[in-house]
């Protein structure tokens, strides 16, 4: 055992001894031990046992662990549809067809409905939570993240407290807008419906944002107001007549994501999809993300301990504990064929060491 | 530049000069926000620091709340202000007990008590007996009819013993009543802080004497912050007032002394700077960049397209905030708060007590306890430092018989006894001498015990000394001495007193016994200065014998003479003297030469030989330290011979064959020059050698080769380990200091003395040796300890744990900056190069100033060996010479790791939590997680020994976290409401913390163990020996084996010498041709030295890495 506390350092003082002032180890109160700079303390040293004892034991730990979050990822079901290139006319990659694609998505007269067929692999059991993905899409770009007022969004008192939130902060007028900011303007607003065959799936929209949002940090008494009212206007439209508590979708766009691909939670659909069962998407295709180069994709996921779909957490376990393992066993090697004893003092001469310099 | 000086005109010169309110204080009510606030930012890292706190008012740019940098930084200019408001507070209220001390003083003809502050220069003061003399006064009467008075200067120079003061000639014999009425001028020099020179005049106006100019000199005054003694009273005119006295003029505010650590840290500092600007200068142009490239397309965002000027400017300059954590602002303040500490060990250390005093050791100057761990020179006084200070009379041969041979103590030798009692001429003789021939004051207190004040340590022992043989010096009545002989009372009429001067080197006195009416000449000196003038017929050879003998021994002697007069010879002689000393030019010179004609023909009684004896423990201390590879320097004014002496016995210079002796002399340019060039070559051959030289200098040679060989001097200093350096001047010793120090060396002065002072004040770390010489060295001093020995504590332990703690504390406070840095330099990349913070305000300013803090200050009592292990394996401490713990390749180290945790923690975190868990709250609050379990284990790994307060501060701290989190987490408002409880309850949260954890610790875990088990440093191997409990084969028993091994092969080497007789073998040959002297053989030769020598140049060599 590596561990050897040691109480006591004042076995052999030499010379001090004979004059040193009174003193009994044991008589010392602890403010005493702590001047004296004699607080018991365990000194443990890297032993060659518990050096490898501490790698091999992480080893033996975590690459089972490794293996449990690999299998439960793979029991996640997950299907990813890209549809932002299928729901637009024109695919090209050339100057004409991308402005072709702006200017379809920025008018507001065009039908934006899209369909999309899709086959679920695996049999999927409820929930199974609908996720919008945006690629490339800088929700935690400074100019972007800071332009919020949760003051405003909390109670009607703050609503003229816009100033953090430019460049959407009042319109014309100098009367604020509600909610103000860069993050609720380009609030996204696609929209999907789900049907198998005939049979519409239902997709609860209630209770996708986080309790504590709607309870707290955004006001039940505040109502949109001259949101989206100017041009140009960014992303989706709020009811009015509904307070920022209750809008579900805004307030999650509104928890911005740290990371530019990112998915969020549309719904969750709470019946069993069966394997090999053909679903239909109706998807309204709203918003741009055809200025700059991003994906948008649907997503449909089941859900484990870990979450969804994530086979990097039981990689790096598997991968860690491998080190692990293997640098204790060229330690043992080591330690076997060229075993050197701690502490020896032979090492110790000073003049020795002199000279290998 | 003169002033002159209006005696007693109440009206004359009132504001010409200051008055006499003395300040110390370094500001006023009014200056001290400025003063203060432009001191602090007149040091780099505070300008640093408030520059990037006023760019955070700039909304724009800030990527936090500005209060998350000016709350620390407030915090730590209100604590440095608030300590030097409250040291200056505490100097005012000395200055203001000092001048309100009510005085008197002659206003209008009438003593009046008055404060001390309201002194004027020419106002009269008259002083009683134990008083602090105000201010510099010129003396103009006193109780004594000769117009004597004794002064106490130990407050001035540090000399505890009494100095007479005369009253000028002009006013000699001046009325009691009349001294009130006394008008006069004095013209004197403007203040200067010269405390041995006062050259001025004084002419005193009619009724009073009315004759030509009256000389002063310094033996008239009385100087401030003197004490007047055994004289009834005493009154003088102020010369000097206020801040303008010789005092006020030498006291400086002594410069704030940096250590090497702090230089270092300063430098990381600087690199860290540079570094951050690169960094900021490459993202700022990524980031202008991206934004015109990309941002641009990202309609959400709405970049305006016409912006203003300095567009360009505001992402590198959210950079620059960004990136300002790189210098942790936290630094300072722990610094400072386990500095205090380490100097609070120090006062605290029950081991550094001085039994015998109870004084405890003192850190004066809480600021430079590293430094003690990186001393390369010590620059020690002999006197009083390395020996006690209490001169002895140990030894005497008298007519060549010699007493206190066998016992080493002559007063307890039965055959002086014996002599004494049986009346021998010869011995009573020579006590009268010891007992009449000195400038003793007896003090017969109440109990009738008798006390003597005495110019010189010397001339106290030979009167005590002669007191316990029965010769007791019981009184001294003006001019008449009282002695009792054995009940029977002798006086003497003291006629003249032919003072010591250093150049002749000897003091008479002229004396009639009162009895007989006879006239004696006593005379006592060095051996040099009286033997020679031995009467003709008279066999020297024995006393010369005697003196050697007792130099060998390291006793200082003095010989004895005496003659007797004629009376026609004396009134002869007399006319003469007195001629001499009225004289105005080349007084003193002419005194000599008179004193000469009479002090002839002696009569040699014998020697006396005064052991001053070595404090406890000296020849260890030194033995130890030298081992630690430090180089000990003697700077002494005592002569040559007695200095090697107490060098040979104090280890400091090895005896032969191992030992050499270096002589430096000379009287000339040339002779110097000759003698040190010599000395060089010799050096530089010896150098190769496994062999302990040292060089022997005396001022005068010094001062010469300093003023004009001081290349060559200095190349000397740096190849020699040893130097005795004798009969020098604290001026000089202060030189000696500066010379080492502009070779770079760590230098540490200890001394005693007020003649150290100065010494002290110049070295790197100053050490006083609170002794008897006064407090003088000690309040000058930077660490005060009780006797010398404590200084291998003060060095081994105190230094050496302050270093390595310093070093750890620091490095890792970069780590931790530079952790939470990269960090967000990374999250840059992912987050449009805009410059936003991963991390909100509350929790980087927690990280900074306490999560990260609080365990590290804890390392304050980490010991990485137990004190036995550093005493018994001294060589430890090159370690923390060499700086090898605190070095630009550690800190790479360090800089190192924060990189591949910054790596570990980013890549696990983005890894983990993608998606729908990319909530920002959240990826920032595991990132930190992260961190602060990375920093609690690298704390871990990094402590050696874990006390119950390690403990609690370690994983207390990341409770703590939690804690803390989980409580902001509670409150509605916050912008972490609720995201810890979240966190807490996934279980991807806790998979990743341990992921991030091990995968950040398990690679460091096994360097270390790799480094520490196959490239182990000394530390390691002696931790591993310590803590296994195996045997530890110490140091000691190396030593014997290896010395009985020396001694079976160098027979040869010792034989030579051995025979003659080691008693007689003179030490070191004054003549110049012998430069190379051998020292005998008789103390054995230590082993370890060769090996400090090797490893010292090893040390030296991997400095330079």
């Amino acid at each position: 055992m590596a561990l050897e506390p040691e109480y006591s350092p004042s076995d052999g003082r030499k010379w001090t001894e004979t004059e040193s002032w009174p003193k009994e180890q044991n008589g010392l109160t602890w403010m005493e031990k702590f001047t004296q700079q004699e607080l018991p303390a365990c000194k443990p040293i890297l032993t060659p046992g518990l050096v490898i004892t501490t790698l091999i034991s992480i080893g033996i730990i975590f690459v089972p662990i490794g293996l449990g979050s690999l299998s439960a990822s793979e029991h996640v079901v997950e299907i990813i549809d890209r549809y932002d290139d299928a729901c637009v006319p024109s695919n090209g990659d050339d100057e004409a067809a991308k402005s072709e694609r702006l200017s379809f998505i920025q008018n507001v007269k065009t039908n934006k409905t899209c369909i999309r067929n899709l086959v679920i692999p695996k049999k999927m059991k409820h929930p199974i939570y609908v996720y919008y993905q945006l690629d490339n899409f800088y929700q935690n770009h400074r100019r972007y993240v800071k332009s919020r007022s949760d003051r405003q969004y909390q109670s009607p008192r703050f609503e003229r407290e816009t100033k953090t939130c430019d460049p959407e902060s009042e319109i014309d007028d100098h009367t604020p807008i509600v909610p103000c900011g860069l993050v609720a303007w380009s609030l996204f607003n696609d929209t999907y419906r789900i049907s198998t065959e005939n049979d519409p799936i239902p997709i609860n929209k209630k209770d996708i944002a986080w309790q504590s949002d709607k309870n707290s940090k955004f006001g039940s008494n505040v109502y949109p107001k001259n949101f989206q009212k100017q041009d140009p206007v960014g992303g989706g439209k709020l009811n009015e007549s509904l307070p920022l508590s209750e809008q579900e979708d805004l307030l999650v766009w509104m928890r911005t994501a740290a990371l530019p691909n990112f998915r969020k939670l549309y719904g969750r659909i709470e019946t069993d999809l069966e394997a090999n069962e053909n679903i239909t998407v109706v998807i309204q295709n709203n918003y741009n993300t055809y200025s700059f180069d991003s994906k948008k994709q649907l997503v449909l996921s089941t859900t484990t301990w870990i979450g969804g779909k994530n086979d990097f957490l039981g990689k790096a376990y598997i991968t860690v504990g491998g080190i692990c393992l293997f640098l204790a066993i060229a330690f043992i090697l080591t330690y076997v064929i060229k075993p050197r004893p701690l502490g020896d003092p032979a090492y110790l001469s000073w003049n020795l060491n002199s000279k290998e310099r | 530049m003169k002033r002159y000086i209006y005696i007693n005109h109440d009206d004359l010169a009132q504001d010409l000069y200051c008055d006499n309110r003395i300040s110390n204080r370094k500001y006023t009510l009014w200056n001290f926000l400025p003063k203060n606030l432009w001191e602090q930012f007149s040091r780099f890292m505070n300008q640093y620091f408030l520059l990037i706190a006023c760019l955070q008012l700039w909304s724009l740019i800030t990527p936090v709340n500005p209060a998350s940098t000016w709350g620390p930084l407030i915090f730590i200019f209100a604590v440095s202000a608030t300590k030097e408001a409250w040291d200056d507070y505490n100097r005012y209220l000395s200055d203001k007990k000092a001048n309100e001390k009510e005085v008197w003083v002659v206003r209008q003809g009438v003593k009046k008590l008055i404060q001390s502050q309201d002194i004027h220069v020419g106002n009269i003061v008259w002083l009683r007996e134990n008083d602090e003399v105000p201010c510099d006064l010129v003396l103009l009467g006193t109780a004594d009819p000769q117009g004597i008075c004794y002064v106490e200067t130990a407050a001035l120079d540090g000399e505890t013993d009494l100095k007479t003061r005369v009253i000028p000639s002009a006013s000699m014999g001046i009325d009691f009543e009349l001294l009130h009425k006394i008008k006069g001028v004095i013209e004197c020099p403007s203040p200067d802080k010269d405390i041995r020179r006062f050259d001025a005049n004084l002419r005193l106006f009619p009724p009073f004497l009315d004759n030509d100019m009256c000389p002063l000199t310094i033996k008239n005054t009385l100087l401030q912050s003197c004490y007047l003694r055994n004289t009834e009273w005493a009154c003088g005119v102020a010369v000097y007032t206020g801040n303008e006295t010789k005092l006020g003029m030498s006291r400086g505010i002594a410069e704030p002394k940096l250590t090497a650590v702090d230089a270092m840290i300063d430098k990381l500092t600087g690199a860290i700077f540079v570094f951050q600007i690169v960094v900021v200068i490459v993202l700022g142009i990524a980031g202008n960049i991206w934004k015109n490239t990309e941002a641009k397309k990202q309609w959400y965002v709405e970049y305006p397209n016409e912006s203003p000027w300095y567009e360009l400017l505001i992402i590198p300059l959210r950079f620059e905030l960004l990136c300002s954590i790189m210098i942790p602002i936290s630094i300072k303040v722990s610094l400072d708060l386990v500095k205090s500490l380490y100097a609070k060990f120090i006062d605290w250390d029950d081991q550094m007590v001085d039994l015998e005093t109870r004084i405890r050791s003192h850190a004066t100057n809480t600021a430079i306890s590293e430094d003690l761990g990186q001393v390369e020179y010590i620059l020690t006084d002999k006197t009083g430092t390395l020996t006690e200070n209490k001169m002895i009379f140990k030894r005497c041969c008298i007519r060549g018989t010699f007493y206190g041979n066998e016992n080493g103590d002559a007063l307890s030798d039965a055959e002086l006894l014996n002599a004494v009692s049986t009346g021998s001429t010869d011995v009573i003789q020579f006590l009268k001498v010891m007992a009449i021939c000195n400038t003793v004051v007896p003090i017969q207190s109440n109990t009738g015990v008798i006390s003597y004040k005495a110019q010189s340590q010397d001339e106290e022992a030979l009167v005590r000394a002669a007191a316990s043989l029965h010769m007791v010096f019981v009184n001294k009545n003006g001019n008449v001495l009282e002695i009792n002989f054995n009940g029977l009372l002798l006086r003497y009429e003291v006629l003249d007193i032919l003072e010591f001067t250093s150049d002749r080197k000897r003091m008479s006195v002229v004396v009639k016994c009162c009895l007989s009416g006879k006239i004696y000449l006593l005379s006592k000196g060095a051996d040099e200065a009286i033997l020679p003038l031995a009467r003709s017929g008279q066999q020297t050879r024995t006393f010369s014998e005697a003196v050697e003998q007792y130099a060998q021994l390291g006793l200082r002697t003095l010989c004895l003479a005496s003659r007797e007069l004629d009376d026609d010879e004396y009134r002869e002689w007399s006319l003469m003297f007195k001629e001499a000393n009225s004289k105005l030019v080349d007084r003193e010179w002419r005194v000599a030469e008179v004193c000469q004609r009479l002090e002839h023909d002696f009569e040699i009684l014998g020697v006396a030989a005064i052991e001053d004896r070595l404090q406890d423990g000296v020849p260890e201390t030194i033995s130890t330290l030298r081992k630690a590879g430090i180089n000990f320097w003697m700077l002494t004014g005592d002569k040559q011979n007695t200095a090697i002496q107490i060098a040979l016995s104090c280890n400091f210079v090895s005896p032969e064959p191992k030992g050499q002796l270096l002589l430096l002399s000379g009287k000339t340019e040339d002779e110097v020059c000759r003698s040190l060039e010599r000395v060089l070559l010799t050096m530089r051959i010896t150098n190769t050698e496994p062999k302990d030289v040292a060089f022997v200098v005396d001022g005068w040679a010094l001062e010469i080769a300093l003023k004009h060989y001081r290349k060559a001097f200095t190349e000397l200093a740096i190849l020699s380990r040893t130097a005795i350096c004798c009969r020098v001047t604290p001026s000089q010793k202060a030189q000696l200091v500066e010379l080492l120090k502009s070779c770079d060396y760590r230098t540490l002065a200890i001394g005693d003395g007020g003649n150290d002072v100065r010494m002290i004040q110049q070295a790197d770390i100053g050490v006083g040796i609170s002794g008897r010489e006064g407090l003088q060295a000690a309040r000058a001093a930077d660490y005060s300890i009780g006797k010398f020995r404590f200084l291998t504590r003060l060095i081994l332990v105190h230094g050496r744990y302050s270093y390595n703690r310093t070093a750890f504390l620091s490095q890792y406070s970069f780590y931790k900056s530079l952790l939470i840095c990269f960090i967000q330099i990374f999250f840059s990349f992912i987050s449009g190069v805009s410059g936003t913070s991963l991390f909100n305000s509350v929790s980087l300013m927690a990280y900074n100033v306490f999560y990260t803090s609080i365990p590290v200050l804890v390392s304050v009592l980490d010991k990485d060996l137990s004190e036995n292990t550093v005493m018994q394996h001294p060589q430890i401490l090159f370690y923390c010479q060499a700086g090898r713990l605190l070095n630009p390749s550690t800190f790479a180290g360090w800089f190192g790791r924060a990189l591949f945790h910054a790596i570990v923690v980013f890549v696990i975190t983005i890894h983990s939590f993608v998606f729908e868990k990319s909530e920002m709250e959240e990826v920032s609050m595991v990132a930190l997680s992260g961190c602060i379990w990375l920093q609690a284990f690298v704390v871990a790994l990094e402590t050696n020994s874990f006390t119950i307060l390690q403990h609690l501060a370690i994983w207390g701290n990341l409770v703590a976290f939690y804690a803390i989190n989980l409580i902001v987490s509670a409150i509605p408002s916050s912008e972490m409401h609720t995201i810890m409880f979240r966190l807490c309850r996934q279980p991807l949260y806790w998979t990743t913390i341990i992921l991030i954890t091990m995968a950040g610790m398990g690679p460091v875990l096994a360097l270390k163990y790799f480094r520490y088990t196959y490239r182990s440093s000394k530390i390691n191997i002696l931790q591993q020996a310590e803590r296994l409990g195996g045997p530890i084969l110490s140091l000691g028993n190396i030593e014997s084996q290896s010395r009985s091994l020396e001694k079976d092969i160098s027979p040869l080497s010792i034989s030579q010498p051995k025979n003659r007789n080691p008693v007689y073998e003179p030490l070191l040959s004054d003549s110049p041709s012998a430069t190379r002297r051998s020292i005998g053989p008789g103390t054995p030769f230590d082993f370890f030295q060769s090996q400090t020598r090797l490893s010292s140049t090893y040390m030296r060599n991997s400095k330079d890495n």
